[in-house]
């Protein structure tokens, strides 16, 4: 599975204004329930709120990954969202976040789902990499180094 | 001439994708076609799951959920390909394991002692590093018996649908 068959520009924004993590992941959904299958904004809202609440998805080095599943999406639906300044996200290394990559898969489709987070986790374990999608200036910057990192011609 | 058959045996691995499925269509061709004992094997990506689990991506009570979503999965994958090969008259053993990936399909591999491993088409890898997570990949470089993997949709779903 390529992580380009599921994001396009328009699953990306660039310039989050959200202040914390609440009004954030608020925020992914609308850009969820705009560029994807959804039927219920409010019933993914709760899905990835309580999933933060068994543990933050706020990860090391400025990156966070909310995920849930639920059945108020058709099929597997990402979008990226970066935050200029950073928000506080109860990250591993207490650090603010910038790069949001948000998830939500049926319930019927974790092997799709599982496969992408893991994608996902391997591009931003790569500081370069991590760096460019962080500082892209547009949304076809982070949907083309995604891309070229699946063609491998950056790594 | 001898009459051993080179295809006594012969493993599918599937993974749930559309190739693999499209690897088990074409390895009930080949079972049917050269009277070969048949079995399939799905295995939950337990190591994958443990290591977003160690990533701090997943914790405890999700990863378990996936596992038991994943298991769910190969058994539905499972009894697709055994309706696949009933329907043309293939009878096919199926295996469902947890673990790492290459090494329980190596272990099937000795077990079994196939003549033939047959999966689908590896996915794309970046780099060396990269090859270290696909599955097929490393299931090529580990297993000890020839593997044949699988391509042409076009070709196979034909072939298959004229058996």
């Amino acid at each position: 599975m390529r992580l380009t068959e599921f994001i396009t520009t328009d699953h990306v924004k660039l310039e989050l204004e959200g202040t914390n993590k609440a009004e954030i992941i608020e925020e992914l959904v609308e850009l969820l329930v705009a560029t994807c299958d959804v039927s219920d904004a409010d019933t993914i809202y709760e899905a990835v709120m309580n999933r933060e609440r068994e543990g933050s998805t706020g990860l090391e080095k400025g990156v966070a990954i909310p995920h849930a599943k639920s059945d108020a999406v058709g099929s597997l639906s990402i979008v990226i969202g970066v935050s200029k300044n950073g928000v506080e996200f109860e990250s591993q290394d207490e650090k603010p976040a910038h790069l949001f990559f948000m998830m939500v898969a049926p319930t019927t489709e974790s092997g799709p789902h599982v496969q992408a987070i893991a994608k996902i986790v391997k591009i931003i374990k790569i500081d370069r990499i991590r760096d460019m999608l962080i500082k892209a200036k547009k949304s076809e910057d982070i949907v083309e180094i995604i891309r070229r990192v699946e063609d491998g011609e950056i790594a | 001439m001898s009459d051993i058959n080179p295809l006594r045996k012969i493993l599918i691995y599937i993974d749930g994708s559309e190739s693999s499925i499209l690897a088990a269509q074409f390895a009930i061709s080949m079972a049917k076609q050269f009277s070969s004992e048949l079995r399939v094997i799905y295995v939950v990506n337990e190591n994958l799951l443990n290591e977003l689990l160690k990533a701090k991506v997943f914790v405890q009570m999700e990863k378990m959920d996936y596992e038991r979503d994943l298991e769910e999965d190969g058994k539905r994958y499972i009894n697709y390909v055994t309706k696949l090969a009933d329907r043309k008259g293939v009878k096919v053993e199926t295996i469902l394991r947890k673990g790492v990936v290459h090494e329980e399909v190596a272990h099937e591999v000795e077990e079994y002692d196939c003549d033939l491993l047959i999966q689908g088409e590896l996915g794309e890898v970046l780099s060396l590093r990269d090859s270290f997570y696909e599955e097929g990949e490393r299931i090529l470089r580990k297993v000890k018996c020839p593997v044949m993997v699988v391509r042409g949709q076009d070709r196979i779903e034909k072939l298959f649908d004229e058996l």
